[in-house]
């Protein structure tokens, strides 16, 4: 096979990463070139879960799984996948990862699916697993592009656990199903189980978590 | 060309593989998956009978405890799910269950509303199928909107059969319910199915010997 | 089975239960096209073609032949494929026939296979049980939806182009919360159905 070599997209894959790479590659998931925030992608699921915060675990459990997973296997896979077909082959995996995840669900966790409906299936689509694979996974060892998809799903986890937080607070007065606050006092704000509540909080969540990186930067610059 | 065999090998042996994979996972799964679909409906129907069930009650017991305690028989057109616990020595019901469905706004609502044994007070609702909009009209399936009905009845105060849905905080009477805020159609669309079935119900409900 | 009429459902996809503002589907690409009014128009126009037909043919593809033979299980792999498979096709039958299109519409149709839009609008297809009709009426309408919700955001991002925003709000964070409020006029739609 010794056509592969052509294949393959880029040397750095076969150089070994050392420890400083893996740090950065767990950190630049969860924060600084975090899926959600910086790169803007996976937002469809993003914004239909995130109504209630069990939900948002669930899925971002789901997420990291899958990423992780698929990552391996891309990466694993690597020498062997034609150019050509390099996509298909990608969705393919995800898919087989998407669906047996979903299987899971209904066999053993009914009511999450029951909840979560089309948006398992979804994740098939979500630009962050796709995104991943194909700028990281194909040309990276397995060891570190599993790091890689496991800190995109934390990064992707964390922030949706902090939009549903206040979307659940707002617009249904608890959080994890237990009342904060009480209906005889508060009005719930169904905005914020709205559509619109979600564009808009996600929007807001962006803007702080970039003005916090643009202060940080003006710092550094001093 | 020598690239073209590699590309339909490497195609060919991933279908392959995936399709093992998902048929495996799929066989192994099916029996969870059907008895959680099967025992879902049952489930709601223990659940707005009142019937008491353990939280992680496995599908098997569960299909177990419905066989034991439930009888299912007609009453005129209606179907009826009478709760007889198995360790009641007189065999009178201590509630009745009736299912209905209904077009929702998205797509078919069914669910099952249980009654003392008078027929005229509700014990307990479960909506058990629903695609409302979640927050909104997916409230149906939330316990506070289902707890509004305990005690209720389906005639009015003047002995008139219907129920009502209606805007949130004017729920007045022994037959209404406050709606939910913001999702007007789906509530209405609830209204019209339970308002039938309290109508179909009080017509019937003299033929019901226990 | 689903009773509610085409119609409605046709109308409640462009504006009550637009696929975008009220289902968030599609939002990638909503994101990084919407720059430019023609480009949106564009796209908008190849994502409604594609979502018929693929609506269509998956419809088919479901209730004839995995259902059937049993290959539900299957079903995921198999509307993706569907639709990359149509989009390929459809990107060949454009370039043949029609240069000019395929100039203007042909770069943006490998977006679409990864649009998460049409592979939802397949999804909730399936799980709503609607008919043939109503399949095709609801892959019609959410397509003409998303193009209408993209062109709209295109228009507003021009004019933003002269507006002062923070420098930490440009970019997402502004065009999510602009859609935000898109999304809170088209719930003012909800009236339109109360008769049906």
């Amino acid at each position: 096979m010794s056509d592969n070599a052509v294949s393959l997209p880029s040397a750095p894959g076969n150089i070994k990463p050392d420890r400083k790479k893996y740090r950065e590659t767990f950190f630049g998931g969860i924060y600084t070139t975090n899926p959600v925030t910086v790169q803007v992608l996976g937002i469809c699921i993003f914004l239909a879960v995130t109504i209630r915060v069990q939900n948002s675990i669930v899925m971002g459990l789901a997420l990291i799984v899958v990423l992780t997973g698929t990552n391996l296997f891309v990466s694993m896979l690597r020498a062997y996948i034609p150019r050509r077909i390099r996509m298909i082959v990608e969705v393919a995996i995800i898919a087989t990862f998407v669906i047996i995840l979903d299987q899971l669900l209904r066999a053993f966790y009914w009511d999450m699916s029951k909840q979560l409906g089309p948006y398992v299936a979804l994740i098939i689509t979500n630009c962050i697993v796709m995104g991943r694979a194909e700028a990281f996974a194909i040309q990276n060892p397995p060891l570190i592009s599993m790091v890689d998809g496991a800190a995109n799903g934390i990064g992707y986890l964390w922030i949706l656990v902090a939009v549903a937080l206040v979307r659940e607070l707002i617009g249904s007065g608890t959080i994890l199903g237990f009342t904060i606050l009480s209906t005889s006092w508060y009005t719930k704000n169904i905005l914020f189980l709205l559509a619109p509540g979600a564009f808009i909080t996600g929007g807001l969540l962006i803007w702080v978590i970039n003005a916090i990186n643009l202060s940080l930067k003006k710092e550094k610059a001093k | 060309m020598k690239n073209s065999v590699h590309v339909i090998v490497f195609a060919g042996i991933l279908a392959v593989v995936c399709s093992i994979l998902l048929y495996a996972v799929t066989q192994f799964t099916e029996p969870f998956r059907k008895m959680n679909e099967e025992t879902d409906k049952d489930r709601n129907f223990l659940s707005a009978l009142g019937v008491p069930i353990g939280k992680n009650v496995r599908p098997k017991e569960l299909l177990g405890i419905f066989d034991k305690n439930i009888k299912v028989r007609k009453l005129g057109k209606i179907t009826i799910y009478e709760y007889i616990p198995e360790t009641s020595a007189s065999g009178k019901p201590v509630a009745v269950a009736v299912p209905f469905s209904g077009a929702g706004f998205w797509a078919p609502i069914k669910g099952v509303l249980a009654f003392e044994p008078d027929l005229l007070t509700i014990r307990g609702i479960r909506f058990y199928q629903q695609e409302e909009t979640p927050g909104l009209g997916g409230e149906i399936a939330s316990k506070w909107f289902q707890n509004e009905f305990k005690g209720k009845k389906i005639v009015s105060n003047t002995g008139e059969a219907g129920f009502k849905i209606v805007k949130s905080g004017e729920a007045a009477g022994v037959n209404a319910v406050d709606a939910i805020t913001g999702a007007t159609r789906t509530s209405e669309r609830v209204q019209i199915m339970l308002n039938r079935v309290a109508k179909e119900l009080y017509k019937e409900r003299k033929n019901y010997v226990r | 089975m689903n009773t509610t009429s085409v119609l409605a459902i046709f109308i409640a996809s462009i504006f009550t239960n637009n696929i975008l503002l009220a289902s968030f589907l599609g939002l990638c690409s909503f994101i990084v096209v919407s720059n430019r009014i023609e480009t949106a128009i564009s796209l908008g126009i190849a994502v409604t073609f594609v979502m018929v037909f693929t609506s269509a043919i998956n419809y088919i593809v479901y209730y004839y032949i995995l259902i059937p033979f049993k290959l539900d299980f299957l079903s995921y792999v198999v509307f993706i494929a569907v639709i990359a498979a149509f989009v390929q096709f459809l990107e060949m039958f454009i370039e043949r026939f029609s240069p000019a299109l395929y100039y203007s519409l042909g770069i943006f149709l490998p977006l679409i296979t990864v649009n998460c839009a049409i592979f939802g609008a397949v999804l909730f297809m399936v799980i709503r049980k609607y008919d043939f009709i109503q399949s095709v009426g609801f892959g019609f309408g959410s397509g003409l939806g998303w193009a209408l919700a993209i062109v709209l955001m295109a228009g507003l991002r021009k004019k933003m182009g002269y507006s002062k925003i923070p420098e930490a709000l440009k970019g997402p964070g502004i065009i999510l919360i602009v859609t935000g409020v898109i999304a809170m006029t088209f719930i003012g739609f909800t009236g339109m159905l109360s008769t049906q």
